[in-house]
């Protein structure tokens, strides 16, 4: 086998090949051109790299819970949360009047229920002030 | 109010890709149609030598166009080529590969039964082609199919070479590229392929 006949060869084959290309029929050749044109149109709808919402969506996910969780360390301070428990406490002493019975402040019930029984005596003695 | 036209540039390709009119992405378009149009029909030809069937041909010739356009459409024009037949072979290697592993299964499960209908359904496949041919058309046309079985008999890599080599014309480096193997690995598998098909074909073929 000679380089030449090798060549010979070569060239034989590679007329073949283009021979039965060109002679493709015309249903081969609508399907590529239809399967060229849906490659095309997938290249033209593709959107630039930076509108791409699968390489933000994760960026800004972790944005928003490091937001979030920055927002809630900073945004309940020291000074509110000591506040907070300063309310507390001073309605806890105010009910605490109320309910004493200490000698210093007095029976709370027993003056509330004096105050109902005067307006009880009053709402009579309006109805029945001008015929006594 | 560059900065407007090129953000509403971007924006036209998000909100209606398919006419974007001008630009980048239609130079490119443009470029990758050429260069389908271009190579399509040896493709074909060439998946058809491996696979036999016109149709399974067509399907890997279809994933290839996609698989370049969507992940390669932006590399340089001169990549395509080798990346586009990268893509076919590796397309046409797992097509063989079902193909083997289905007639394998096949093998243990009874057979299809014989539909009657069957032939019936496309009746232009029956007809014989009374086209009159012409003998050396004829003659052509036989040589081909020989080197073709042939090119089938040949291991995967001598094929691939031989094909991206002598049909479709790339030099060395390209096919070494479009195979992902040195220089001298494609030099080594053409030179076996060539004995090999001379071989098989005899001399008078």
């Amino acid at each position: 086998m000679s380089e030449q006949d090798n060549e010979a060869f070569e060239m034989r084959s590679r007329a073949l090949f283009h021979d039965s290309v060109e002679g493709l029929d015309m249903r081969i050749r609508s399907r590529l051109t239809q399967a060229r044109s849906a490659a095309l149109s997938a290249a033209r709808g593709r959107r630039p790299w930076f509108l791409d919402w699968k390489l933000w969506t994760p960026a800004a996910g972790v944005t928003a819970a490091a937001i979030l969780g920055v927002s809630l360390w900073i945004g309940t301070p020291v000074g509110h949360h000591s506040a907070t428990m300063a309310d507390a406490l001073a309605n806890f002493e105010d009910l605490d009047l109320v309910a004493s019975t200490d000698e210093g402040s007095g029976d709370a019930m027993d003056m509330l229920q004096d105050d109902i029984e005067f307006y009880d005596f009053a709402d009579k003695a309006a109805n029945s002030g001008p015929a006594a | 109010m560059a900065r407007f036209d090129t953000l509403n540039r971007a924006w036209m390709v998000w909100d209606n890709p398919a006419p974007a009119p001008e630009g980048a992405v239609l130079e490119y378009t443009r470029e990758l149609e050429k260069f389908l149009a271009e190579i399509e029909r040896r493709a074909f030809r060439m998946a058809q030598v491996a696979l036999r069937d016109p149709d399974d041909a067509l399907d890997v010739v279809q994933d290839a166009m996609l698989k370049l356009t969507r992940s390669y459409a932006s590399r340089p024009s001169a990549e395509w080529r080798p990346l586009f037949y990268r893509i076919l072979e590796n397309g046409i290697r797992d097509l063989q590969r079902r193909r083997t592993v289905r007639k394998r299964v096949m093998t243990w499960l009874p057979g299809p039964a014989e539909d009657p209908d069957n032939e019936a359904r496309d009746p232009l496949e029956n007809v014989a082609d009374s086209a009159p041919t012409i003998p050396e058309r004829l003659m052509q046309a036989q040589a081909m199919q020989r080197l073709e079985a042939s090119l089938r008999a040949l291991p995967a890599r001598q094929r691939e070479a031989f094909m991206l080599r002598n049909f479709e014309g790339m030099d060395v480096a390209e096919t070494a590229s479009a195979m992902a193997c040195s220089e001298g690995s494609v030099k080594t598998h053409y030179s076996r392929a060539v004995h090999a098909l001379r071989e098989q074909l005899g001399e008078v073929w």
